[in-house]
């Protein structure tokens, strides 16, 4: 079992290689295959759907990977707001910067297609469960209850994280004022005491 | 206010309405409409060019003649009519909205509603969501963004200075899209109760507070 996910994780590695290197539509089987040192029975047993299904599993590893890493960039925030705006700001560069997924936006972007639907409402439920802590640790405006407000910011995060709009994600100022303003100016009072609390 | 916004928008007429000025645009919403019907039944990858003449009652022939570069054509221009008549729709509820809490409500009330009743997209989520996915990510959802908020911003311009008017536009359009993307257990946006909560506990004082941020 062990050396099944292992031969499983080289293939997805050298598959994730050759997307870099050559791109979606000129990435094959057989260039996946020649990468990772595998024959190509060995590939069709791992991904009896071809080529359609490695990138697919290519697509949603990376997928995890990335909020793998965005959690462990934001994990030791302190506050409500420190998370949300940490968290913004380092999804939205990492995004930009990401060269493989900017590469199959531009030449094969129905390869996102798959992943998108399968995993973006359990990501918004993990989100969900992870700021779910920092709105129970946090004063909130009368009225608020902190289940449905972990629901509405999870929403939030996810949208502005996909596509910033008229917003400059790049620009830390610009990040706070949004956290502030659309995001929590309903969710938490309307004079943030973070330091009198903290004096506490 | 905006009825001038609204009566432009009104460029497409309604599903079954007359229409006299020539023969060629009378054949083309036949075959948007037949087009619409067949996306409702089999989706659109299931919608060939066979099954939208039949159903438009004219030869593929003919289709060809009005719509040169085909079922690509034709679904674009099914794409951009639906949009049309979405807009006008929404634009009259609205426009006659008294507050901006109430243009808030408004305008996700009945853009959700229009969106949920819509058979073609029910199909289309139902059989095939990963089609609208790439439309509602990244790049495509900065430019649909850009669109709805060109809409929705005129009828935000009575309460607040243009600049508040386009980013309240577009919060209130990327919530809408949130909801419709994954519907919520417990906040249906079709249920009017629902968006007053919506509205009132998250949207408005965003709005409210962008203002004193400006």
């Amino acid at each position: 079992m062990g050396q099944k996910q292992e031969t499983r994780d080289v293939i997805i590695e050298a598959a994730y290689g050759c997307l870099a290197h050559y791109g979606p539509s000129r990435t094959s089987v057989e260039d996946v295959a020649q990468a990772a040192g595998v024959s190509r029975a060995t590939m069709y047993r791992y991904f009896p759907g071809g080529r359609d299904q490695l990138i697919n599993d290519v697509v949603a590893w990376e997928f995890h990977r990335f909020f793998v890493r965005l959690y462990e960039a934001v994990r030791d925030a302190e506050t409500l707001e420190e998370v949300i705006e940490r968290g913004l700001f380092v999804a939205h560069r990492a995004i930009k910067e990401h060269e493989v997924l900017q590469m199959v936006l531009r030449t094969e972007p129905e390869a996102l297609d798959v992943v998108l639907e399968s995993e973006v409402a359990s990501t918004r439920v993990q989100i969900s469960e992870f700021l779910l802590p920092y709105l129970e640790r946090h004063e909130l405006a009368p009225g608020v209850e902190p289940g449905e407000a972990a629901g509405f910011l999870s929403r939030m995060v996810l949208s502005y994280i996909g596509a910033q709009g008229s917003w400059d994600l790049s620009n830390p100022e610009e990040v706070s004022r949004l956290v502030r303003a659309e995001l929590l100016a309903g969710i938490v009072p309307r004079e943030p005491r973070t330091l009198t609390l903290r004096q506490i | 206010m905006n009825s001038s916004a609204a009566r432009s928008l009104h460029v497409v007429p309604p599903l079954g309405a007359e229409i006299t000025t020539n023969d060629s645009s009378s054949k083309r919403l036949r075959i948007i409409d037949a087009a619409l019907e067949c996306i409702a039944v089999e989706g659109i990858k299931g919608t060939t060019v066979e099954d939208i003449s039949t159903r438009a009652g004219m030869s593929r022939a003919t289709l060809y003649r009005i719509f040169p570069g085909g079922r690509d054509a034709v679904l674009g221009a099914v794409v951009e009519t639906e949009i049309a008549r979405f807009f006008s729709g929404i634009a009259v509820a609205m426009g006659s909205a008294t507050s901006l809490e109430g243009v808030l409500v408004a305008g996700i009330f009945d853009a959700a509603t229009r969106l949920s009743g819509s058979p073609a997209l029910s199909t289309i989520l139902r059989l095939e969501p990963w089609l609208l996915m790439r439309h509602v990510s990244f790049g495509e959802m900065d430019r649909l963004l850009s669109v709805a908020s060109d809409f929705a911003e005129p009828f935000f311009a009575r309460w607040l200075e243009p600049n508040e008017a386009r980013r309240a536009a577009e919060f209130a359009v990327r919530t809408l899209l949130s909801y419709v993307i994954e519907a919520d257990v417990d906040l249906d946006l079709t249920e009017k109760k629902s968006v007053e909560r919506l509205v009132a506990c998250y949207v408005l004082p965003g709005v409210e507070a962008l203002q004193r941020a400006e």
